[in-house]
């Protein structure tokens, strides 16, 4: 047992660099990122959109040019490219040679639940950044975001404890579940590395990354 | 542990964008268009993130709406500024320019 306990600390710093865990990233220096339309595979047709939109602008705040979703858009819904699926494995040449896109994310809605009265939206997606030069996964990640929408008020007791109840209920069926959306988004990109216009641009190689697979409880 | 000493300031102010453009998106009318017009100014004139630039995408968005409003003339500035910019937007840009010129 005490072997465990002095073990675990060094297992919790034995984990990758973002280096390690993300070469190609860092090879290919991507610089802009074309987001595709989200895969869902839930019943909660509503999903794709909160996805869609959510992620231009966590991506930009990493340091990349992201193509504006508004305007791609418009270019996908006439172009046949609405339907990400054809692409997720397929050739991406396109993306290089109509926007000149150096990457393509895509984004898998796998699960998507929400429980009224504890306040989580649960979320389980994953995401793929791949190269439209080589073809290759650059950046991946896969797993379950539970979103606290709750609603905590600031009187105790009884009362304060029924109050807190309703409100949650309240607040989880009138979400805005773009906020949680994002608030997913900004957690699984949390490890995405920098790109060229963030200081953070390949210094933070030799960061810790996170797990390629999570479960995770955001506020 | 290096992480948690990286910069946390932005690299751009976005005012309430998101929340302008998913109204304008849900509901097409002039007041949320207005709306949003005015975040775009916001965003454009009154940058306060660590780059001190412009965000990405946001001329092109914003000459595209004045395009759209019948303001040719501005928007295509607009559109022309991305590129300026933001040199690795020029395919795309160029192909909007072209679209909305014909």
């Amino acid at each position: 047992m005490l072997l465990f306990c002095a073990l675990l600390p060094f297992s919790a710093y034995a984990q990758n660099t973002r280096g390690e865990q993300y070469p190609e990233m860092y090879n290919e220096k991507p610089t802009s990122i074309v987001v595709m339309p989200s895969i869902n595979t839930t019943n909660f047709v509503e999903a794709k959109e909160y996805f869609y939109t959510t992620l231009y602008q966590p991506l930009v705040e990493k340091g990349y040019y992201v193509f504006s979703p508004y305007l791609t858009m418009e270019m996908f819904q006439t172009e046949s490219a609405y339907d990400s699926e054809r692409f997720l494995d397929g050739d991406l040449s396109q993306f290089r040679h109509v926007l000149g896109a150096d990457a393509v994310m895509f984004t898998i809605i796998k699960t998507w639940s929400r429980n009224s009265l504890s306040g989580y939206l649960t979320v389980g997606v994953e995401f793929i950044l791949r190269s439209t030069l080589t073809g290759k996964t650059l950046y991946s990640r896969e797993g379950t975001v539970s979103v606290n929408t709750s609603v905590q008020s600031t009187g105790g007791g009884l009362f304060g404890a029924l109050v807190d109840l309703a409100a949650t209920a309240i607040s989880t069926a009138t979400t805005d579940k773009i906020v949680a959306g994002r608030k997913c988004t900004a957690y699984v990109l949390s490890d995405f590395p920098a790109g060229r216009y963030s200081p953070e641009f390949e210094k933070d190689k030799e960061y810790k990354a996170k797990e390629n697979h999570f479960k995770e409880t955001v506020r | 542990m290096l992480a948690s000493c990286s910069s946390t300031k932005p690299l751009y102010s976005w005012y309430n964008y998101e929340r302008a453009t998913y109204q304008y998106s849900k509901k097409n009318t002039e007041e949320l268009q207005l709306k949003l017009l005015k975040e775009y100014e916001r965003i454009i004139h009154h940058q306060k993130g660590s780059r001190g630039m412009v965000p990405p995408g946001m001329y092109a968005e914003y000459g595209y709406l004045l395009c759209k409003m019948g303001n040719p003339t501005e928007g295509l500035l607009f559109l022309k500024e991305e590129i300026k910019a933001y040199p690795e937007s020029e395919q795309y840009i160029s192909r909007i320019i072209k679209q909305l010129e014909q």
